[in-house]
């Protein structure tokens, strides 16, 4: 069932017990899972099926730190969520992601990528997925990983024609959960706003927020400050330890003869650390994007010749009439250390609905710089004893400059603010993604992540989001 | 003026940057982990690309 408005949805006589926050990939997934056990759930989503600028206000807000993207534009309030934007790219996290790193403090999960394996083939089926394959090790460093070019499911479309069918699932549009008021062990009720007015209080057994990993720390902020600590009974890391995956462009490559690697259809190949290598240089995860510049014979030479000579390469290029690129970009997205410094906070300044905005602050370290380097570092002499090619770092990175500005500065992955762990200062949900100290408030999403780790979160937050389905189904059960 | 393709594939290109790197001018190494492994200019290449 999809209803338009929260006065229509209250015409139905539909009870649910599980009342889910948002119709992205973790809502979805979550309330699908919960539907195929029989369990009626509600999803309310504040946005429509459209992307509006009015919608869109609502995610004003301020950001300080590194520069960083307007928050209007970062993500997408409306059926779907951020699927709607997503370019698509596919990788679960790696066992190693989830495991405490001992050169960097607050890492690691209270679980372990085996506790997402059983929920691969679907994830796989959800985001039609290719099988999954092993990591290759070129060197002792450096592994060859698989990062599948996805058909980018929009989640809206796919599964809005199921869900309008559905007689368990009811997805409520323009209706936005303000507020959820708690007592400090159970959440007691969700303050909705639709149609430009406080639409009163709505009630089921079960909370979960799947607003994104920036409005559920919101959510929780704010309910939380209007309930004395109800919602979030163990705060102190509510909002904190928010990562991103910084993206720049960390040099180029002249290809060799023959690599020794194969390049997809896209000419592109992805390489990321061994656990070994990390531990040993101190640094965090990463993935070097290599796309290849797809000539053939003279234009590949004038191409690698951009790489070293680009005045050069251009009168080579204006000879031959041709827009000639450097013969490989090494793109880079890698692990930003969890820090409780980097945060969401409320702000003064309030949205239409009377709903504080945030201010985000967001800031590398120095483990990220020096990640970056020596992640670059370790590429380039895996290449040159490899003999795919020869690297060259990027002028920035290698003299300690500021970040490029012009560039891609992160991936759009909000990260953290919920993250899952056991100490109740430095975590906001337990291994079950259900808030510490709460009986019926659980999260889903990628704000409960606890590391970042260095590839694309949606494969990882549909992972996560069936299993808290089959979780809360069991609990219901029970 | 016209443009003819020289017979050079990439590792003679390769091969052709490294001997550009050999020019005092343009030398400046940085530390590397493995021994036949340089840092010049930025660039991540052998020893052997030196000679």
């Amino acid at each position: 069932m999809i209803f338009q408005s929260y006065d229509e949805y209250k015409t139905a006589a539909f009870h649910p017990k599980v009342a889910i926050m948002g119709a992205g990939p973790a809502g979805i997934t979550i309330a699908r899972t919960l539907a195929a056990k029989g369990i009626p759930v509600v999803i309310f989503e504040a946005g429509s099926t459209e992307v509006t600028d009015e919608s869109q206000d609502f995610y004003a807000g301020k950001t300080e730190g590194d520069p960083y993207f307007d928050l209007t534009v970062t993500r997408l309030r409306m059926l779907g969520g951020c699927s709607n934007h997503w370019a698509g790219w596919c990788r679960i996290l790696d066992a190693h992601d989830f495991q405490p790193k001992a050169w960097v403090p607050d890492t690691g999960w209270p679980i372990g990528r085996s506790d997402l394996d059983p929920y691969v083939d679907r994830v796989r089926d959800i985001l039609e997925l290719p099988e999954l394959k092993k990591n290759v090790p070129i060197s002792d460093d450096i592994r060859w990983v698989q990062l599948i070019k996805s058909n980018a499911v929009r989640f809206g479309e796919k599964y809005q024609d199921e869900i309008a069918a559905s007689t368990t699932i009811a997805l409520v549009l323009n209706t936005y959960v303000t507020e959820l008021l708690g007592d400090g062990h159970r959440v007691t009720g969700a303050r909705i706003w639709s149609a430009g007015k406080d639409a009163g209080t709505f009630v089921a057994d079960l909370y979960v927020p799947c607003t994104g990993g920036i409005e559920n720390s919101r959510l929780l902020l704010w309910s939380n400050e209007q309930s004395n600590g109800g919602v979030v009974p163990h705060s102190e890391a509510l909002g904190r330890y928010w990562m991103e995956h910084p993206q720049f462009k960390g040099g180029d490559a002249v290809i060799s003869h023959e690599p020794s690697v194969e390049f997809d259809s896209s000419h592109e190949a992805f390489f990321s650390p061994s656990p070994e290598a990390m531990e040993r240089l101190g640094i965090l995860n990463f993935g070097i994007r290599f796309i290849e510049t797809p000539y053939e014979g003279m234009k590949a030479i004038v191409a690698n010749l951009a790489c070293t000579a680009p005045s050069m390469a251009e009168w080579a290029s204006e000879q031959l009439n041709q827009r000639l690129r450097c013969a490989a970009q090494l793109h880079l997205a890698w692990e930003q250390a969890p820090v409780a410094s980097n945060r969401i906070t409320l702000i003064t300044e309030r949205d239409a609905a009377g709903v504080p905005r945030i201010d985000l602050h967001w800031k590398k370290g120095d483990i990220e710089r020096r990640t970056a380097l020596e992640g670059m570092r370790l590429f380039g002499e895996t290449c040159a004893t490899a003999n795919i090619g020869r690297v060259r770092i990027a002028d920035w990175l290698r003299n300690g400059e500021d970040y490029p500005t012009d560039e891609e500065l992160a991936g759009h992955h909000h990260m953290g603010g919920t993250r899952m762990g056991t100490d109740l200062s430095k975590s906001v949900v337990d291994a079950d993604c259900k808030v510490h100290g709460m009986d019926n408030l659980y999260v889903g999403g990628s704000s409960v992540f606890a590391t970042s780790g260095q590839c694309n979160p949606t494969t990882t937050i549909v992972a996560l989001a069936l299993r808290l389905g089959e979780h809360i189904g069991r609990k219901i059960a029970a | 003026m016209s443009w003819k393709s020289p017979p050079l594939s990439r590792r003679a290109f390769t091969q052709a940057l490294a001997a550009l790197f050999a020019l005092p001018i343009v030398r400046r190494f940085g530390r590397t982990r493995a021994e036949d492994i340089v840092e010049v200019d930025g660039w991540i290449v052998k020893r052997s690309d030196l000679a």
